[in-house]
C-alpha cells in the first residue's frame, strides 16, 4: 500500500514473468481454460488511502466496525465462566429470543414458562400473517393462518395479555421490545405508548425496534397493505411521533436480508436497501426532523448473507462504509451515530443457502456465515440451525450445534480478537470496492428514477429481483453454480440419518389448533362488551385525519385501540382512504 | 358437428363456465370441427361490443380494464376480459401476468377473464381474440374488453379485432407520443392519458392532440383524449360513458364494419392457406430437394418458393 | 392460430403467505418450457383460484405456500374447486411442506407435492407426462 511507483512497476513486471514461467506452464500442464485460482498484488489497490478507505473501528467510515467491541465481546470471557450466552449480556435487558404463537394467552404463558427458566430479556414478537397483514382473526383471509408464523393480535386487549407477563422487575420500562410488523406498526406502536399510559410509565422509557420497514415488503415479504406512497406517510407518522414522544425507540430495522432471500444479487440487495434507507432519511428530513437527532434510531435488521465467504466481508465492508458516507454527505449528518449501521447480527447466511437435503451440511454451512459475521465486528453466528428448510421447528440438537459453533468459533477460534481482520488485504480491498462501485451504480440508477418508492412502484426492482431469483435457478440446474448433495455429488443411495430430533417444545400442536377458534371467541366477546359508539367515534376521527396529508395519525391510532377498535377495524378504515396496494405485473 | 362440440357450446352458452372454458380452449386449438363449431356459435351473437385496450407497457391497461368492467358490473352488465400477452420465440411458452392485476373483479358472477398467448402464428392473433369475443359475445356477455401490450405487430392486429380501440398512455414515459407506434395511432378510436395525477399528464394530453392535428384526419373527427386514474378510479366512468357512446355509432357505421368482415373473411383464408402449405409440404420431397438445391448453391429461396407454388396452380 | 396445443398451467398463492420467490421462478421456467403460465399474484382466495382455474381452463394448478397452512388452505381450493365442476383439474403443490404431510395432501386429491431443490425440467416432465397420461 504504502509502495512507490516504482515498487508497482517492478511488481507488475515481475506479475507478468511468474505467469508465463509459473501459471501458464501448469494451466497448460493440467490442460484446462485458465487457472481456477486468483492471486492479488500491490497493484490490485493503487492508490489506496488507508484512512479514507478504512480508518478505525468506531471512527468513520466505519469499515472496520461501528466501535472496537461489541457489548457482547466486553465480557464474553468472563460470561463463559458463568454460562452465559455471549449474546446476553450487559445491563438493562434488550429482548429476548425472536419467537410468537398461538394466542396472546399462549404466548404470554410461554413468556412466563423462559422468565422461569431464566430468560431475562423483553417479547421480541413474530405476528401471525392476519396481523402483519392488517386483518383479524375471523377474517376470511385467517384461514388457517392464525397463531401459526406469530402470535394473533386483534386488538389492544390481545396485546395487553402478551404484557401481563412482563411486570414488575421486568415491566416495560425496564426491559426493551421487539416487534416484527410493517404494515400496521403505527398500531402496534400505538398500543405499546397506549400500555404505558395505562401503567403509569412515562413514555420517554420506553425501548426497542417496531421492524417498520415497509418498504421491501413491496419487493420481497409480502405483508404490505396500502400502496407506497400512504405507506411512506404512516412510516412518516411513526417516525416523528416516535422522537417527540418515545426517543428511546428505534425507528425502523431495514432488512436486506429479506431481500436477499428473495433472490436479488449481492450488489441489488446493498444498493436496495441503501435506497431505502435514504427514503426513510428523506421521509424525516422532510418532516423537519434533525438528521442528527433521528438518523440514530434507524437500524438495520442485517442484510443478506450467502456462502461466498470474501465477498460476503468485502460486503459488509462496502455496505458500512456507503451507509456512513450516503448520512454524512447526502444528508449533511455530523454525529456519528447516526452513521453507523447498527444491526444486531450480520453476515450469517440465509435460509436459501441450506438445503432441504443432507440437512446436516447445512450446520457446516452455518459455520462459513458465522466466520464472516466474525471477521466483520459482528456476533458469528452459526445461523439458522441445520433442520430450518425441513419446516417443522428447530430441534434441540440443531439448536444446541448452532449456539455451540457460535461459542467454539469465539472462545476458541477466537475469531472475535482482531478488527476487520482482511484491512489492507490487496484482495479484500479491492473487492471492496469493487463491491462499493457496483452497488453505487445500482444506487445512482434508482436515484435517477427517483428514489426507492418510484423504483418499486414502478415495479422495477420487483421484476430486478424476480429475474436474478430465475438465473440463479437456471444457474443451479445447469450445474453452473454446484451446490454439494443438491446438484453435484448426489447418488442413487442416499443415506438414511436418523437424528433423533428433540423438537424444542415450543407450543403444543393440539393448542394451536384451537387458536382460531379461541381467538374468534374472544372477538366476539370483545364486540360484545365493548362500547360501540366509542369505537366509531375514534374510527371517523382516524379516517378525518387520515385524509389530511400533513396530519399525524399516531394520536387517533391510540385513541382507536383504546376504545377497542380491533386491528382489522382500524386498517379498514385506512383502506378506506388509502387503498390497497396492487400487485406489480412482472 | 360432433357431439362433444354440440354439447360443449350448448352448456358454455348456457351459463356453465366450465363448459365455456373448455369451449374456448378447444376453438383455440383450433381442434377439429372447431369452424362448424364457430359457424354455430356466430348467428347467437351479434350484441355485445367488443372494445379493444392498448397502449405501451407499464400504461395500466390491466387496472384499467378492471375498472371499467367494474363499472360495466355496477351497470348490471356481463363483461369478458380477453388479456393478451406475447409468446415467447424461444420457448413456444408464455407467462400470463394479466390477470393477477384484475384480483377485485375476477371472481364476479358477471364477468369472465380469458388469458391469451399471441402464440406468434400466421393467420394473425387478432383471428384468435375475435373468436373468443364471439364465443362470448353467444354466452350472453354484453361487453368484451380485449386487452394487450402495444408493443409488437401483433398487438396492433389484434384490435382490429374491436368495435373500438382506446390507446392508454402514461406520462413519464420519455417521449410517450413518439412511442405509440404509428399503427396505433391511426387506429386509436380513444385516447387515455392513465396515471394522470402523475406531473406530465396536461403535457402528454397536449401532445397527442398536437400529433393528430398533424395527421390531419380526413373524414373523421378527431379522437377524444380523456384522463383517468386507474388507481383511485378517477375519469374512468367518463371514459366508460364515452365508450358507449362510441360503441353503438362504430357498430352501425357500414363502412368500417365492411371493411373488418372483409379483413377477417382474408384472415381465415390465408391462415387456412398457411395451415395447408405447411401440412402439405412439411417433410415432403419437392421441399427437400429444394432445401438440398439452395444449400448446394445451385438455386436460392425465391426460384425455389416460387417453383413450388407454380405446382399449386393457384393463378391459372 | 397454429392450432398446436399448448399446456396452460395456473401458479397461484393461496393465503397470506407473501413468499413469492418459488412460484415466479417455477412460473418462468415453466414458460420457459413451453407451457402457458397464469400467475395469479399473491394473496388469492380458494374461491379466486378455483375461478380462475375453470376460466382459464388449466391442465393442471400449482399452489406454493410456505406459511404453514397447506393442509387448510388446499383443502378449502379442492373444495371450491369441486363446487365450481372443476375436480379434475390436477393440483400440484410446492413451498415448505414437512416430509410428513406430504402423505395427507395426497390423501386430499394433491398428484404430488415439489419441494424445494426440485429442478424445473423434473416438474415439467412431470406436468407433460401427466397431461399425456392422466
Amino acid at each position: 500500500m504504502s509502495e512507490t511507483q516504482d515498487d508497482l512497476e517492478r511488481i507488475a513486471e515481475a506479475e507478468e514473468q511468474w505467469r508465463r514461467e509459473v501459471l501458464e506452464p501448469r494451466v497448460k500442464r493440467f490442460q484446462i481454460e485458465k487457472s481456477p485460482t486468483r492471486f492479488y498484488t500491490p497493484t490490485a489497490t493503487r492508490g489506496f488511502d488507508f484512512l479514507e478507505k478504512v480508518g478505525f473501528p468506531g471512527r468513520y467510515p466505519f469499515t472496520a466496525g461501528n466501535n472496537p467491541f461489541d457489548f457482547w465481546r466486553a465480557h464474553a470471557e468472563a460470561g463463559a465462566k458463568l454460562g452465559i450466552r455471549p449474546d446476553s449480556a450487559g445491563g438493562g435487558a434488550g429482548a429476548g429470543r425472536y419467537s410468537g404463537y398461538g394466542t396472546p394467552e399462549d404466548y404470554r404463558d410461554y413468556q412466563l414458562r423462559m422468565q422461569s427458566l431464566g430468560s431475562r430479556g423483553g417479547p421480541n414478537i413474530a405476528f401471525d400473517l392476519v396481523t402483519q397483514c392488517g386483518y383479524d382473526s375471523d377474517s376470511p383471509f385467517a384461514l388457517g393462518e392464525v397463531g401459526r408464523v406469530g402470535v394473533a393480535l386483534d386488538s389492544f386487549r390481545d396485546f395487553q395479555v402478551i404484557y401481563e407477563a412482563f411486570t414488575g422487575d421486568r415491566d416495560i420500562d425496564k426491559v426493551a421490545s421487539n416487534f416484527t410488523i410493517n404494515a400496521p406498526a403505527a398500531v402496534i406502536i400505538a398500543m405499546y405508548a397506549a400500555l404505558a399510559e395505562k401503567r403509569g410509565i412515562p413514555l420517554e422509557k420506553l425501548r426497542g425496534t417496531p421492524q417498520n420497514d415497509i418498504l421491501k415488503e413491496f419487493i420481497a415479504r409480502g405483508t404490505y397493505i396500502y400502496p407506497p406512497r400512504p405507506s411512506m406517510r404512516l412510516f412518516r407518522d411513526t417516525l416523528v411521533f416516535c422522537r417527540t414522544e418515545l426517543p428511546k425507540l428505534n425507528v425502523t430495522s431495514i432488512g436486506g436480508y429479506h431481500i436477499r432471500e428473495a433472490g436479488a444479487t449481492r450488489i441489488q440487495d446493498l444498493a436496495f436497501s441503501l435506497a431505502i434507507g435514504c427514503a426513510y432519511l428523506q421521509a424525516g428530513v422532510d418532516a423537519g426532523l434533525e438528521i442528527d437527532d433521528f438518523a440514530p434510531m434507524v437500524t438495520f435488521n442485517a442484510f443478506g448473507g450467502s456462502m461466498e465467504l470474501y465477498h460476503e466481508v468485502a460486503f459488509q465492508r462496502a455496505a458500512r462504509r456507503m451507509w456512513a458516507r450516503l448520512v454524512k454527505e447526502r444528508f449533511g449528518a455530523r454525529n456519528p451515530r447516526g452513521m453507523m449501521i447498527r444491526q444486531p447480527i450480520a453476515a450469517h447466511i440465509g435460509c436459501t443457502s441450506t438445503t432441504l437435503q443432507r440437512p446436516l451440511n447445512n450446520a457446516a454451512r452455518a459455520v462459513v456465515g458465522g466466520i464472516a459475521g466474525g471477521m466483520c465486528g459482528a456476533l458469528p453466528a452459526a445461523y439458522p440451525p441445520f433442520d430450518e428448510p425441513l419446516g417443522l421447528g428447530h430441534s434441540l440438537e440443531a439448536i444446541q450445534l448452532q449456539v455451540d459453533a457460535t461459542r467454539i468459533l469465539i472462545y476458541e477460534a477466537r475469531i472475535a480478537d482482531v478488527n476487520d481482520p482482511w484491512a489492507g488485504s490487496y484482495f479484500m480491498e479491492s473487492l471492496t470496492d469493487e463491491t462499493e462501485a457496483a452497488a453505487q451504480a445500482e444506487l445512482e440508477r434508482i436515484d435517477g428514477m427517483g428514489g426507492a418508492v418510484a423504483a418499486i412502484e414502478s415495479g422495477y426492482m420487483q421484476r430486478a429481483i424476480a429475474r436474478s431469483a430465475y438465473q440463479r435457478q437456471k444457474r443451479i440446474e445447469s450445474q453452473e453454480d454446484l451446490i454439494v448433495g443438491v446438484n453435484c455429488f448426489t447418488g442413487p443411495n442416499e443415506l438414511e440419518v436418523s437424528i433423533h430430533r428433540a423438537l424444542e417444545k415450543l407450543y403444543d400442536p393440539a393448542q394451536m389448533a384451537t387458536a382460531e377458534e379461541r381467538q374468534c371467541a374472544k372477538l366476539a366477546e370483545l364486540r360484545r362488551e365493548r362500547d360501540g359508539k366509542v369505537v366509531s367515534r375514534a374510527l371517523r376521527a382516524l379516517e378525518a385525519t387520515a385524509r389530511d396529508e400533513a396530519a399525524n395519525v399516531m394520536p387517533d391510532l391510540i385513541d382507536c385501540v383504546k376504545s377497542e377498535a380491533t386491528l382489522q377495524e382500524i386498517c379498514d378504515v385506512l383502506r378506506g382512504v388509502f387503498g390497497e396496494a396492487e400487485p406489480v405485473k412482472l | 358437428m360432433e357431439r362433444v362440440w354440440q354439447e360443449l357450446i350448448d352448456a358454455g352458452t348456457g351459463g356453465d363456465r366450465r363448459a365455456l372454458g373448455r369451449l374456448i380452449t378447444r376453438v383455440e386449438n383450433r381442434e377439429p370441427g372447431w369452424q362448424d363449431a364457430m359457424k354455430a356459435l356466430y348467428p347467437r351473437g351479434g350484441r355485445a361490443r367488443v372494445f379493444g385496450i392498448t397502449g405501451p407497457p407499464g400504461a395500466g391497461k390491466s387496472s384499467l380494464a378492471s375498472r371499467i368492467a367494474a363499472i360495466l358490473l355496477g351497470q348490471g352488465r356481463r363483461v369478458g376480459i380477453v388479456a393478451v400477452d406475447p409468446t415467447s420465440p424461444f420457448s413456444g411458452g408464455a407467462l400470463l401476468g394479466d390477470r393477477l392485476r384484475m384480483c377485485d373483479v375476477a371472481t364476479a358472477p358477471g364477468i369472465f377473464i380469458r388469458s391469451m398467448a399471441t402464440r406468434g402464428t400466421l393467420g394473425g392473433l387478432c383471428q384468435g381474440a375475435r373468436d373468443v369475443a364471439r364465443i362470448l359475445d353467444a354466452a350472453g356477455f354484453d361487453l368484451v374488453l380485449i386487452e394487450t401490450v402495444g408493443a409488437g405487430q401483433d398487438e396492433i392486429e389484434v384490435v382490429k379485432a374491436a368495435d373500438l380501440v382506446v390507446v392508454v398512455c402514461v406520462p413519464g414515459q420519455g417521449d410517450a407520443v413518439q412511442t405509440l407506434k404509428a399503427g396505433i395511432m391511426e387506429i386509436a378510436d380513444l385516447f387515455v392519458v392513465n396515471k394522470a395525477d402523475r406531473e406530465g399528464a396536461d403535457a402528454l394530453v397536449a401532445d397527442i392532440h398536437s400529433m393528430l392535428a398533424l395527421r390531419g384526419e380526413r373524414n373523421r373527427e378527431a379522437p377524444p383524449v380523456l384522463q383517468t386514474c386507474a388507481l383511485s378510479g378517477e375519469g374512468v366512468d367518463r371514459l366508460v360513458a364515452a365508450l358507449l357512446e362510441r360503441a353503438d355509432s362504430a357498430r352501425s357505421s357500414g363502412e368500417r364494419a365492411g371493411t373488418r368482415i372483409r379483413e377477417e373473411i382474408l384472415t381465415l383464408i390465408e391462415g387456412e392457406l398457411a395451415r395447408v402449405v405447411r401440412r402439405r409440404f412439411a417433410g415432403e420431397s419437392r421441399l427437400e430437394e429444394a432445401v438440398r438445391s439452395v444449400r448446394g448453391g445451385e438455386s436460392d429461396p425465391y426460384s425455389a418458393a416460387q417453383a413450388i407454388l407454380e405446382t399449386l396452380e393457384l393463378w391459372r | 392460430m397454429s392450432g398446436e396445443r399448448k399446456i396452460r398451467v395456473l401458479i397461484a398463492k393461496p393465503g397470506l403467505d407473501g413468499h413469492d420467490r418459488g412460484a415466479r421462478v417455477v412460473a418462468y421456467g415453466l414458460r420457459d418450457a413451453g407451457f402457458e403460465v397464469i400467475y395469479t399474484g399473491l394473496r388469492q382466495s380458494p374461491e379466486q383460484i378455483a375461478t380462475a382455474a375453470v376460466q382459464e381452463d388449466v391442465d393442471v394448478i400449482g399452489l406454493s405456500i410456505l406459511s404453514g397452512a397447506h393442509l387448510a388452505l388446499t383443502r378449502k381450493v379442492l373444495d371450491r374447486l369441486g363446487a365450481q365442476g372443476a375436480g379434475d383439474i390436477p393440483i400440484l403443490v410446492g413451498g415448505l411442506i414437512p416430509e410428513g404431510d406430504k402423505q395427507a395432501l395426497r390423501e386430499m386429491g394433491v398428484v404430488e407435492v415439489f419441494t424445494g431443490g426440485t429442478p424445473i425440467s423434473s416438474i415439467a416432465s412431470f406436468i407433460q407426462s401427466r397431461i399425456a397420461n392422466p
